[in-house]
């Protein structure tokens, strides 16, 4: 498993190599650069020019994916043009609030769909399994911007159950205060996500437990006598469970992405906020980073479900 | 708040323009209560009223709703409470960097956020010219080229130590550092005697600055001119502690921790949490020198522009600054808020493109506009038609709700002084400008509909205007159909409307695909357009000039203009010229509105008014009451 695991992260250097290749050139499409919007009379055109010069935005592509690739190589990734900080800085600083939403967004997710799926599945076409159906299409139609949009005007605004934007509060002092305003914040757009991640987990499971119930193995369980709630807790939800195990790493990065959105709304500064922002000024070398740091979470992604998913079923031996 | 010259191009950015106000906006109805001062309530109102008094007088133009005359200040009558926090919504979909330092910031969002702490040195009045109330007083001497900036006494850094002449100093040296990264360091400067030895590292201190003792610094210039005593103008007029910074080498400055968290100035208030990106809380600073602030604490908070209706409703905040005033039939009258307004420092305009910025050639010195006599927009009676075609106070009045007004000049009426309040420009007269074009042989030659160009040719005119705002797309729309009603062929170029930055990018590269543009300046502080329509101006889009527009600039900016009346007159010849000649066409003049709870005591909005008057100087703010106003 080792080897394999080895033979996989080595095989990302060359496809990151390509994504940034990639994104160079499609960033070099983008109209305008930094600088375009500093209009300020007093500043000479040869000045902006120098700033160009000194940001070495000039040069020719090559030039320049070749000189940010020996700076990233030993760790510097430039430096954001927007916030005057190395792009590492103004990351790391937005890092934090992203990894905590994903990770409550996470948490949520599985909190809600598992037990959904398994007493949709259990109870099928109960009463039960048809409400849980009709959530399941609902959540899968609506879009999460106009979730979002609606949660905070309804739950933030109307009824003014939870912050409408931001972080922390500004008058949280201690780290006791800072941690529970953290932890307020959070809810409403953990909330928001949650609800539309998981679609796939109750169908899956669902439709797993469906089929497992009528299968061999658990007519010779129920046979020998088996309690039934044991056969679903030993038999069938670990069968079922396959599909969601291989799907786990793709939850957990599509989460990282679907936070574009969510702290948009929410405005919610963490990454995916920062990524928007920095489209809309031209913050190239922040854009870079946050891309690829995308692309790298996304082979992570696919790495963690089939790690995930031999670890689960002993059957599946990837090489 | 901040004093630098700083003309910018204006783009409305709703990267989200998702907008929540309006499904909330039922429930508030006909809830006008005389409570609390309302006298600028909504003029829609009054021209309703108008409308039922006037007897069978049937002009269309009474039904048209009026430009929208704001209050500037408003008092709430209660006792002042002890202390108190007031909260203040900013909105903006940009999050203030965090950069707190006069000398570094690069954006807006954080020239705000450091009004309230860091403190500026110089008051201006009415013009925005230099006056006698801030913490120092400036003399420019006209004959040596020096100007002497001196010191109040008693002005105290939040750790204490005095303000002095050396803090003043010390702000240009950052400036004129070998190492410093931003973007100040301007023409300006460079016009400071020994500047430029000491940014190339020959010197070790600037000659022209001279610490006269504590309290008096002079500063002598290559060159001095009347545009330097307006605020923005030309002296940088900001101070910098060199005892808690001078040990920060310049390069690392933008970074430290001096700058970033824990900054200091000599503002009414000091900074106490920074949660980078979202908000900014200050506690007041007891020793400030105009005395200490009534109010205890401040919040500040960025809202983004998408939710400023709703945070409103909810009573979030005592004052919205940067309120989205598309959004203003939205929030007009929400109960307990007084909604104030005055112009802003911007106008729009659509320009005529009439040559190219050449950098080098044969017979020019220095990079320079050149005109191209025969571009497709270079006949004056084409340029003057299409402004009489365009309707800007119906524009202003029904996309706008009266917040703008149709613009008569490139001076805005802020720079009262020098907008010539004379000039009608160019109102909607569309029978006039059939005329214009048929009297320069504009005429439709051929039977297509449209009118071909003197020489016969066809005339097809590309239109290139940007995205953002609601109402972008519908007033790019309404002009080119008001141009076609006149015969002239328009287009949208490409079909489409262009983003902010790629639309700049086309203007500022002189595009031969663009004709016309629709763009918008800011225009900070500094009224003399030289910045925006002289030969040598690279922001000139237009790349208009001309020899006659070259002896206006050289007037505006020569010594005679320290007779502020001789000046005045010279803008005001100059305007009529300029609106005669039309390079752009001066579209629309802006309002800023800013909502204030009506717990606040006293707050006033006007330019130059005295900041020791209740509520004008962030120290004279009070609240009257413990809990926000919500009628």
């Amino acid at each position: 498993m080792w080897k394999t695991i080895i033979r996989r992260l080595l095989l990302m250097i060359p496809q990151i190599l390509i994504l940034s290749i990639l994104i160079f050139i499609i960033a070099d499409f983008m109209p305008g650069d930094p600088f375009t919007g500093m209009i300020d009379p007093n500043l000479d055109p040869a000045q902006l020019e120098a700033q160009r010069q000194a940001f070495g935005l000039n040069d020719p592509l090559p030039v320049r994916y070749v000189r940010w690739v020996g700076d990233a190589l030993q760790g510097d990734f430039g430096r954001s043009f927007n916030y005057q900080q190395p792009v590492v800085a103004v990351i790391g600083g937005r890092m934090g609030n992203t990894i905590r939403l994903s990770l409550m967004s996470i948490i949520l997710t599985y909190a809600i769909g598992l037990p959904l799926g398994i007493l949709a599945g259990r109870y099928n076409e109960s009463v039960l399994d048809k409400s849980i159906l009709v959530y399941n299409f609902v959540s899968f139609a609506v879009p999460i911007f106009v979730l979002a949009l609606l949660m905070v005007w309804i739950f933030g605004y109307n009824l003014n159950w939870f912050p409408s934007r931001g972080s922390v509060s500004i008058n949280a002092n201690t780290t006791w205060e800072i941690w529970t305003s953290r932890l307020y914040h959070l809810l409403l757009p953990s909330i928001t996500t949650a609800i539309l991640g998981t679609t796939s987990i109750i169908q899956y499971l669902r439709s797993e437990i469906i089929d497992a119930k009528v299968s061999d193995y658990v007519k010779t369980a129920r046979s020998k006598g088996v309690p039934i709630q044991k056969v679903y807790t030993k038999h069938i939800f670990r069968n079922a469970s396959l599909p969601i195990a291989s799907g786990f790493g793709f939850t957990v990065v599509s989460l990282f992405m679907g936070s574009i959105f969510i702290e948009q709304i929410f405005s919610y500064r963490g990454m995916g906020f920062l990524f928007l922002q920095s489209i809309n000024t031209r913050d190239y070398s922040v854009i870079f980073v946050l891309v690829l740091f995308y692309g790298f979470l996304g082979l992570i992604g696919t790495l963690i479900s089939d790690l995930t998913l031999m670890a689960v079923d002993p059957r599946i031996r990837i090489d | 708040m901040s004093n630098k010259k700083k003309y910018s191009m204006l783009a409305s950015t709703a990267a989200v323009a998702f907008i929540l106000a309006a499904c909330g906006n039922g429930d508030n109805g006909d809830t006008t209560d005389g409570n609390g001062v309302d006298d600028n309530g909504a003029s829609e109102e009054e021209v309703d009223d108008v409308d039922g008094d006037d007897n069978g007088n049937d002009e269309a133009a009474s039904d048209e709703p009026q430009p929208i005359e704001f209050e500037t200040r408003v008092e709430n009558e209660g006792e002042p409470i002890d202390g108190g926090t007031m909260s203040i919504g900013y909105v903006s979909d940009s999050p203030f960097t965090g950069i707190f330092s006069w000398e570094l910031y690069s954006g807006n969002p954080d020239a705000i956020v450091m009004g309230y702490t860091m403190g500026t040195l110089i008051g201006s009045d009415e013009n925005f010219q230099f006056d006698d109330s801030g913490a120092a007083t400036v003399d420019v001497d006209q004959d040596t080229n020096v100007v002497t900036i001196t010191l109040q006494d008693g002005v105290l850094w939040h750790d204490g130590e005095q303000v002095t002449a050396d803090d003043i100093a010390f702000t240009h040296e950052i400036i004129g550092h070998p190492d410093y990264p931003g973007v100040r360091y301007s023409s300006d400067m460079q016009n400071i005697i020994g500047m430029e030895a000491y940014k190339a590292g020959e010197a070790d201190s600037i000659e022209g600055i001279t610490v006269v003792d504590d309290l008096t610094l002079e500063i002598e210039y290559e060159s001095v001119g009347v545009q330097m005593l307006q605020a923005g103008g030309g002296i940088w007029s900001y101070a910098a502690p060199r005892h808690y910074l001078e040990d920060i080498p310049v390069s690392e400055l933008e970074s430290a921790p001096e700058i970033r968290e824990n900054p200091i100035g000599f503002g009414p208030f000091k900074v106490d949490n920074i949660v980078p990106g979202e908000s900014v809380s200050y506690s007041r600073f007891e020793d400030y020198y105009r005395g200490t602030p009534n109010i205890e604490r401040l919040e500040l908070e960025t809202v983004p522009s998408s939710t400023a209706v709703a945070a409103m409703e909810n009573h979030q905040f005592d004052l919205f600054l940067s309120m989205p005033t598309d959004q203003y039939e939205n929030f007009e009258n929400i109960p307990g808020y007084t909604v104030l307004g005055r112009g802003e420092n911007a106008y729009t305009y659509i320009g005529f493109k009439l040559g190219e910025w050449v950098t080098e050639g044969d017979d020019i010195d220095q990079p320079q506009n050149v005109p191209n006599p025969d571009a497709k927009m270079a006949n004056k009676n084409l340029r003057q038609a299409m402004a009489y075609a365009m309707d800007n106070d119906a524009v202003g009045a029904r996309f706008y709700q009266g917040l703008r007004s149709r613009a008569t000049s490139p001076i805005i009426p802020n720079f009262a002084d020098y907008h010539a309040d004379d000039l009608e420009g160019y109102p909607y007269d569309p029978e006039r400008a059939m005329e214009l074009l048929d009297e320069a042989g504009y005429e439709d030659t051929n039977g297509d509909g449209w009118r071909e160009t003197p020489e016969g040719e066809e005339l097809v005119i590309n239109f290139a205007s940007m995205s953002g705002g609601d109402v972008a797309e519908p007033i790019s729309e309404y002009y080119m159909q008001s141009w076609r009603n006149i015969g002239l062929n328009v287009q949208l170029l490409d079909g489409r409307l262009h983003e902010f930055n790629s639309f700049y990018d086309r203007v500022e590269a002189d595009d031969p695909n663009i004709d016309i543009y629709q763009g918008a300046w800011g225009t900070g502080t500094d009224p003399t357009p030289d910045g925006l329509y002289s030969r040598y101006a690279p922001f000139n889009y237009t790349r208009w000039a001309s020899e006659e527009n070259d002896a206006f600039m050289e007037d505006m900016l020569s010594e005679e203009g320290f007779d502020t009346e001789w000046r005045a007159e010279v803008f005001r010849d100059w305007q009529e010229y300029f609106m005669e000649e039309l390079p752009i066409i001066p579209t629309l003049f802006r309002n800023e509105v800013f909502p204030v709870n009506n717990r606040v005591g006293a707050y006033d909005i006007g330019f130059g008014v005295d900041p020791d008057t209740d509520g004008a100087g962030i120290h004279t703010w009070y609240l009257i009451d413990e809990d926000r106003a919500t009628e």
